[in-house]
Parts: structure tokens; sequence; C-alpha cells
């Protein structure tokens, strides 16, 4: 038995046993999701011991001597005492450094999610399509104004921003079920192709 | 208990049952579909080819996912690596996720085996996982080399026959980012307005109802879709590569530097909905290989050794030669060589299944999504005759 096959042996078999949840609950789904847990963990330690820590801790300071990195490390590690009751306290020193982040993210933030979607939206109505973009913000925008009451000709505007959203959640929802099959037609491509067709039949 | 009754009170493990042969049946017997290309698509194959053998200009892919994504956005990637090696454009990867490593590699050896002349540093450039997004992605504006120091094998960025004529986001003009939550949010905040970086993404199909507005206000030049945007951007890959206007010269030159000059590609939906396309679109097993009688001469000049055998095989069919490989046995297989056999089998447009695995995928997806349009709307059937039955009671 070659290696790749017996790598899909096992992978079809972990596929096979939480599969078997849709039947019900059983040792084997159990099992099988314990292990995907504690592989993935596993996996990402080794992995970032090997390369985060020792390209950027260990060789820097240790075999290139760049000592300043000391101190961003000594920052880094303050995070690890979240877990003392008694110096817990100390952790909230790197989360203060790290909102320098924060602090960029706002205004470029602001610019990318904000203010270009509203310069997008103030565009010369030449097309049906932009006159619907137009309406259905509006609409929507007004939908969420709750300081005047929804009746009369106002409410039937902004009953079209409902309207709106219905149409929105009904295509996410669309889209939310091709994603879902999709990971289920990944999953018996697998099963079918990988291991029966090429494991067993060629 | 009438009927409607009983289909309100199904065992749900019934229509898994369902389900799950409404996907096998499309996926154990493909017939071919056709999966209409769409603008975000075409848009992203259009920036990609037009980087084509030019050594001042280089795409990022960003793995930024594990295996649980991976049955929607593994075959964007694959498709993409095809396009970029098939038409010599430098490719840069890296990943955010650890998990994500291991996928990378996995994708770049997956498509090796079509391209097997493919070198790493010189074709591709893998970063490997990298930790700190934020200063990565600021860092690249100012100098690539500088801010990812070396490759997922250690060796020095600097030194690397891909970096000459790569320095920062003014060469490597578009970055893509596959995930299945925040994909492109990086790229779009912060280097988008301040290096004028291309962004495009290749996210699942639930995240496309976020990403649309990005896509509308042009911060986004292109966006893959789920299984489907995979589908798309694999049948254009094999369009085009196949597909050759007879009044074009379509032969790669070489200028006095030693550099490959790429032929352009005409693009448009014309040429998709040509009838002559309609063949390259073909997703079932094809054996036969079809040529002109001057790509025929081509053809057996390369090999004048097998001409004799070549001739045996052909058959004159509507003024074009076909030759069927499956007409080729194990002897004659051996005696022409497995060189020869191979260009003529990629020439019957038979592609591999990993690099069609999203059309397949959309056989059986349009299968279920009927299928669950029909629950949807027997389901509200039920439930409608079943509240009118009690509101007569």
């Amino acid at each position: 038995m070659s290696f790749e096959l017996f790598s899909n042996l096992v992978g079809a078999f972990f596929t096979l046993c939480i599969f078997s949840f849709l039947y019900k609950d059983n040792p084997f789904y159990q099992a099988a999701e314990q292990m995907l847990v504690g592989i993935s963990l596993g996996y990402g330690l080794v992995y970032t011991y090997n390369r985060v820590f020792v390209p950027y801790v260990w060789q820097t300071i240790i075999i290139k001597h760049q000592f300043v990195l000391i101190i961003p490390a000594i920052m880094g590690m303050l995070y690890l005492l979240r877990f003392s009751r008694k110096l817990g306290w100390l952790s909230r020193y790197p989360i203060a450094f790290s909102m320098m982040g924060v602090g960029m993210g706002v205004p470029m933030g602001i610019h990318a999610s904000i203010l270009v979607q509203m310069r997008q939206a103030m565009v010369p109505i030449e097309t049906v399509n932009l006159f619907l973009i137009f309406v259905g913000t509006i609409a929507v925008l007004l939908y969420f104004f709750f300081s005047k009451a929804h009746t009369g000709i106002y409410g039937k505007f902004v009953g079209i921003g409902k309207w709106y959203m219905m149409i929105g959640f009904g295509a996410s929802f669309g889209l939310t079920v091709m994603a879902r099959i999709s990971l289920l037609i990944g999953r018996i491509q697998f099963l079918v192709n990988d291991v029966v067709i090429n494991g067993f039949l060629k | 208990m009438n009927i409607f009754e009983r289909m309100q009170k199904l065992d749900r493990r019934y229509i898994y049952i369902v389900v799950a042969l409404a996907i096998i049946i499309p996926l154990m017997i493909p017939y071919n579909s056709d999966n209409v290309t769409t603008p975000p698509t075409e848009n992203l194959y259009q920036m990609i080819d037009s980087f084509a053998g030019r050594s001042d200009r280089a795409i990022l892919m960003s793995f930024y996912h594990d295996a649980a994504t991976m049955p929607e956005l593994f075959p964007m990637e694959v498709a993409i690596l095809r396009h970029c090696f098939e038409r010599n454009v430098k490719v840069f990867t890296l990943t955010w996720f650890p998990a994500g490593a291991p996928i990378i590699d996995y994708a770049i050896n997956s498509v090796k085996e079509e391209f097997p002349d493919i070198q790493s540093g010189v074709d591709y450039c893998n970063f490997g996982y990298k930790p700190q997004a934020f200063a990565m992605v600021l860092g690249m504006g100012d100098n690539i080399a500088n801010t990812m120091n070396t490759d997922a094998e250690g060796r020095k960025l600097e030194n690397l026959p891909i970096m000459r004529g790569i320095n920062n986001y003014s060469e490597m003009n578009l970055a893509v980012e596959f995930s299945g939550s925040s994909a492109g949010g990086m790229w779009i905040v912060y280097a988008r307005p301040k290096y004028g970086l291309n962004v495009a993404v290749g996210v699942t199909a639930v995240m496309a109802a976020d990403m649309y507005p990005y896509l509308q206000s042009g911060q986004l030049i292109g966006m893959l879709t789920g299984l489907k945007g995979a589908a798309e951007y694999e049948k254009l890959v094999d369009v085009f590569a196949a597909y050759r206007d007879p009044k074009r010269d379509y032969s790669i030159k070489i200028d006095e530097d030693g550099n490959k000059i790429m032929p352009g590609r005409p693009f448009g939906r014309e040429i998709l909905e040509d009838e002559s396309v309609k063949k390259l679109i073909r997703i079932t097993t094809q054996t036969k290989a079809e040529f002109t009688m001057d790509e025929y001469l081509a053809f057996s000049a390369k090999y004048p050794e097998n001409r004799a055998l070549l001739n045996n095989l052909k058959q004159d069919v509507g003024g074009q030669v076909v030759i069927d490989v499956t007409q080729i046995s194990p002897e004659l297989r051996t005696q022409m060589g497995e060189t020869m056999y191979r260009e003529l089998n990629r020439l019957t447009r038979n592609t591999l299944y990993k690099f069609k695995v999203a059309r397949i995928g959309m056989n059986a997806q349009s299968v279920a999504h009927i299928m669950i349009i029909v629950f949807i709307i027997l389901g509200n059937i039920g439930y409608f005759i079943q509240k009118m039955r009690q509101a007569k009671n």
C-alpha cells in the first residue's frame, strides 16, 4: 500500500466518522472531533515555534546578538501573565502597546469602509442600476432612523428599504447554501476520486 | 395523517440521503455543463494576463485560510497558479496562518505536474508563513526584499533571480487574497489607499455578500466567489490557453536581452460564445486530438522517427486530421515514447481531474440547488395547506 493511499484512507475514515453525526451522536464522531482540535492546536504550536520564535527571537537575539529585541520579546511574554491572578494586570501593557495599530486603523478604516463607499453612492444617476442603488441606499438608511414613526408615505418609502434588505438576506441565504454544498462536494470528490477511483480502481 | 403532515414530519435523515445522492450521482457520471463567466472573474483574469512575460510585474497570492475552506478556495488557487505559469507571470505566495503553509506547497506541487520546468526562486517565490500581517503589508510597500528577508526555504530574497525588477507594490502590483473570513481587509484598508496596490479576493460563497460593496466601489478589481468563481476561472484558463485566433501570431519571441516576449491574447465575451470554443469548454474525458493539415505537418515534423506511426493512427474527418488516443496500445505508446504520447494527449484537451475539479463540482452544485429549491417549495406548500386546514377546523 502506497503512502498516498494510506494517508487518503486515514482521511476517508475520519471523514466518515464526522458524517456519522448525521445519523446520531456517537463515539466515532466524538473521537474525530477531539482529534481535530488537538492536532490543529499541536500543529499550530510547533509551526509557530519553528517559524516565529526560532527565526525572530532565538536566532536574532542569541545568534545575531540584536539585544534590543529583548524588550519587545519581554513585552510579548507579558501576555502570558493573563493566566496569573496576581500579575495579570501586567498583560495590559502589551495590549496598550498594540492599540497603536488600532489608532492607525481608525482613519484608514473610515476611508476604506465609509468615505469611499459614500463617494461611490454619490455618482450621477446615469443607469437603471445606479438609480436602484441610490433608492436602496436612502431607503435602507431611513429604515434605521427611528426618531420618526414609519407611517404614511414615509412609512411606504421606508418599506422599500425593508424589501431591499429581504432581497439581500435571500442572496446571502443562497450563497450560504452554495458554500455548504461546496464543502460537501469537496469531501465527496475526495472519497470518490482520490480514495475509490485512484486508490482502488486504478 | 395526510401527505402534507407527513411531509412536515419527515425524518431529516431521509433528506440527508437525498442530498448525498444528488451530489454523488453527478460526480460519478460527469456531464458537460457550461459556467457563464461573470465580470469580477473576467476582470481578475484580464489583469493577471496583462502581466504576461513582464519581468517588472508580479502578483502576490495570500493563502489566508486553512483546510476547512479548501473545497472552495483551493481550486481557485490552482487555477490562478496554472494561469500564471502558463503565461510566464511571476508569482509570490504567503500566508498569515500557520496551517496555510502546507496548502501553498500542495497547490504549487499540484500545478508542477503540468509545468515541470517551473523553478522556485525564478518563476515563483514562496514566502511561507509570516507573522505580523500589519507590519508586513506596510513594509512591502517600501521594499519587499527587506521586509520579507527570506523565502520559505530560508534563502535571502535579494539573491533570488525572481526579485530582479521587483522592489515594492509598484511592481508587485496585484494582491489576491483567498480567505473564508475577512478576505482582503488588510490590503484594502492599508495597502490600497497608501500605495495604490490593486486588490482582488477569492472568497467562500458565504463571504461574497460582504465583499460586493468593495467590488462596486472599485476597491477590489476582481473577485472569485466560491466554487462558482473557481469554475469560471478554470474555464477561462483552459479556453484561452487553447484558443487561437487564426489572424494572430502566437509565437513567443526573444528580445536582444534574452527576455521572453509573450504574445498578447484577445479576450472577449464573443470568443467565449463562439461555436468553435464550445469544444474547449467540455469537461468530460476527451480522446481525440484534432489538427488542421498545417498543424499536423508541424507536429509530425517534431517526431520524424514516428511519422509512419502517426500516419497509421490519423483519420481524415471533414478536412481535419484526427488522432484518437484510445487507439494507442501500450506497445505503441512505448514505441512512440512518453514525451510524444503526453503531448498528443494534451492536444485532446483532456484536462486532468484536479484542474477541472470546480467545474465537475458545479455539476453537483446545480443538481443540489434544484433539489433544495424543490424541497423549499414543497415544504412551503405543505405548511400553508396544513395551516388552511387548521383554520377551517
